[in-house]
């Protein structure tokens, strides 16, 4: 791979947008050189500080803030009920109104976003260990192979949802409940990852190399090939977050994730449900951390993959 | 093709099988059986022992779960304990109104997808790529129960233009237009997001072909761009976003559960889960055996296509 880095392309950098190819279509046909990467040892932080991976690093940071020190500037306590405050509309005094239970809805919001952080970093963290572990383990041993393979076809067998629905009933409803089967939903997704990259590379002559001068197998997966499948496995990540916030706000919408009186933002978008007709701002606040939130990550991924497709 | 088969087939029965043993063991874990549930509060311990027996929870696992397999085989689907009547007859009326949803949503993604995609490629300036950019990752990215919530806030409460959910009270034997107007909203919701993934892979697949040198040529001839993009890029384009299809109608019925809990649609996912937090098992479980047969085998379809295209697939184990 060259690092001439001023090897223009032709059709691509007479664009208006030059810096982003994939967006201009061009219906000449494209030169290898248009392919070439221009950085190709950028590291991947990279990603989340130029085009839409700043404006997503942006939108999640927001959230995070809100939702680490929002809390300790709120006059009110998540569940206190303030007297005469039933389903006011927004003012100064309660940014998003208040709920039917006499409770601040943005204080509520910012402890909401506090919780589902706390569970899609915990959740997503432990699926995605547990995925990668099971992905590198199917290429030891032919028979870990089927095994692992088929337990993933299992669980994708099952929507996300019936997987939530059917758990919730068995282990109750709760936080813990919504992080198992965020946990569980992931397991799959990376073990298939990192599946595919390891058999893609596995037959390189680097990874050859490694195990003729004597690395063992667990040493040529850990320091020769799963490096190799980092920006697969990051691009994964930041989407699995984004689906992580949806489960969460899924479940407790359904009424079945984080239990009352915790506030989550899917369970106070379902609180506001019931009041669609009258009182459509109480649903706003939780909406919009909610939007963020997941797009915030999406566009992270985005940003990612958009980055290392322009590296091959 | 048919050593593919061969290995392909029963694995997809294996993991059926697999997945039919963990649901029916699984419903078994749930704390507060049925017959507590059919039996009320003041039951007696000798009262729910005798529900017991008679819905026959006291056999042995394996007899309970050979005995359901056996009727599953045999078509029985059996009768359901608490939301009422045959459970055939209630999959029934909840699969035709989950698939109307599932249609319909299908139908607009696909046209949203090419709406999408032929702008992407005629209009390529820097405004519209960037508008689609914004556009499709909203799409995509926003949770169904926000991009819902908002849908009924706007056309249903402020604008009164729709109906806010359910179907039409007659069913849909009402007049087209009546349909159209209960049908709009759950199916946009659930189509946006599959539309706008639907739109990602014709784009990518049109811009690849794009680069092909037929492309050229039909440039050099005098062919119009649009010409070009419509009469020969999109033919070629279409194969590999078909493949892509199987996956969008997989995802279309897993989120009909949410969207028909959101609009109160009772379909197939509301049935789900009114039978869940029943404790009717013998619904319950037929319920989610179905959505992962479906599962399963709009899998083997996509990947027995994937294999009939591609060689390398079909041939990998013969070596």
């Amino acid at each position: 791979m060259t690092t001439d880095q001023s090897s223009t392309t032709t059709t691509v950098a007479a664009g208006p947008n030059a810096e982003d190819p994939d967006l201009v279509p061009g219906l000449l046909p494209e030169s290898p050189g248009d392919r070439e990467a221009r950085h190709p040892r950028t590291p991947l932080w990279r990603s989340l500080l130029h085009g839409t991976g700043l404006v997503g690093s942006i939108l999640v940071i927001t959230v995070i803030l809100c939702g680490t020190i929002g809390p300790l500037f709120t006059p009110y306590a998540p569940d206190q009920q303030i007297d005469g405050a039933y389903l006011l509309q927004p003012s100064l005094d309660h940014w998003f109104g208040t709920d039917d239970v006499n409770r601040d809805i943005a204080t509520r919001v910012l402890y909401g976003i506090r919780i589902d952080l706390l569970i899609i970093f915990l959740a997503v963290p432990i699926g995605a260990a547990l995925g990668v572990v099971a992905g590198l383990a199917t290429v030891t041993h032919p028979a870990s192979d089927v095994i692992a393979q088929r337990v993933f076809d299992v669980i994708l067998a099952f929507p996300a949802l019936i997987l939530g629905i059917t758990l919730t009933a068995i282990l109750g409803p709760g936080a813990v409940t919504v992080g198992v089967v965020i946990a569980l939903a992931e397991i799959p997704i990376f073990g298939r990852l990192t599946r595919t990259s390891v058999l893609r590379v596995r037959e390189l002559p680097y990874v050859e190399a490694a195990r003729v001068s004597g690395a063992t197998t667990s040493r040529i997966l850990l320091r020769h090939v799963l490096p190799h499948s980092l920006e697969a496995l990051s691009v994964q990540f930041a989407l699995s977050l984004s689906l992580a916030v949806f489960i969460e706000g899924a479940l407790s919408y359904l009424g079945i994730g984080v239990v009352a009186p915790a506030p989550s933002l899917g369970s106070i978008l379902a609180g506001g449900n019931g009041y669609l007709e009258t009182n459509p701002w109480f649903s706003l606040g939780p909406l919009i951390a909610v939007s963020i939130l997941v797009l915030g990550f999406y566009l992270i991924a985005q940003s990612i993959s958009h980055d290392r497709r322009l590296r091959r | 093709m048919t050593g593919y088969l061969l290995r392909r087939i029963p694995t997809a029965i294996v993991v059926l099988a697999v997945a039919s043993i963990l649901i029916f063991a699984v419903l078994r874990l749930i704390p507060g059986g049925p017959e507590a549930a059919l039996a009320g509060p003041d039951a007696t311990a000798a009262e729910l022992a005798a529900i017991r027996h008679d819905l026959g929870l006291d056999q042995a696992f394996i007899t309970q779960y050979l005995a359901w397999v056996g009727d599953i085989l045999a078509l029985d689907l059996g009768t359901s304990y608490q939301v009422g009547g045959s459970i055939a007859d209630l999959i029934g009326f909840g699969l035709i109104n989950t698939l109307i949803l599932t249609v319909a949503a299908l139908i607009i993604a696909i046209l949203l997808a090419l709406a999408l995609a032929l702008t992407a490629v005629l209009f390529d300036n820097r405004f519209v790529a960037g508008l689609l950019t914004v556009v499709n990752a909203a799409a995509i990215a926003l949770p169904t129960f926000v991009v819902g919530t908002v849908l009924i806030l706007v056309f249903g409460v402020r604008l009164r233009l729709l109906p806010a959910g359910g179907i039409p009270p007659n069913g849909f034997t009402e007049s087209l237009q009546i349909s159209t107007q209960y049908l709009i909203l759950p199916a946009l919701t659930l189509g946006l997001p599959a539309g706008a993934m639907l739109a990602r892979f014709l784009t990518e697949s049109l811009r690849t072909e794009l680069q092909q040198p037929y492309v050229l040529t039909a440039r050099a001839l005098g062919a119009s761009r649009t010409d070009i993009v419509l009469k020969h890029a999109l033919r070629n384009a279409l194969p590999p976003t078909l493949t892509a299809l199987g996956i969008t109608v997989g995802a279309l019925l897993g989120g009909a559960v949410l969207v028909e809990s959101i609009f109160g649609w009772p379909g197939l996912g509301l049935l789900t889960e009114e039978g869940i937090f029943a404790r009717d098992y013998p619904l319950v479980q037929v319920l989610i055996l179905l959505s992962v047969a479906v599962f399963v085998i709009i899998q083997l379809l996509a990947d027995i296509v994937h294999a009939w295209l591609d060689p390398r697939i079909r041939l990998a184990g013969d070596r």
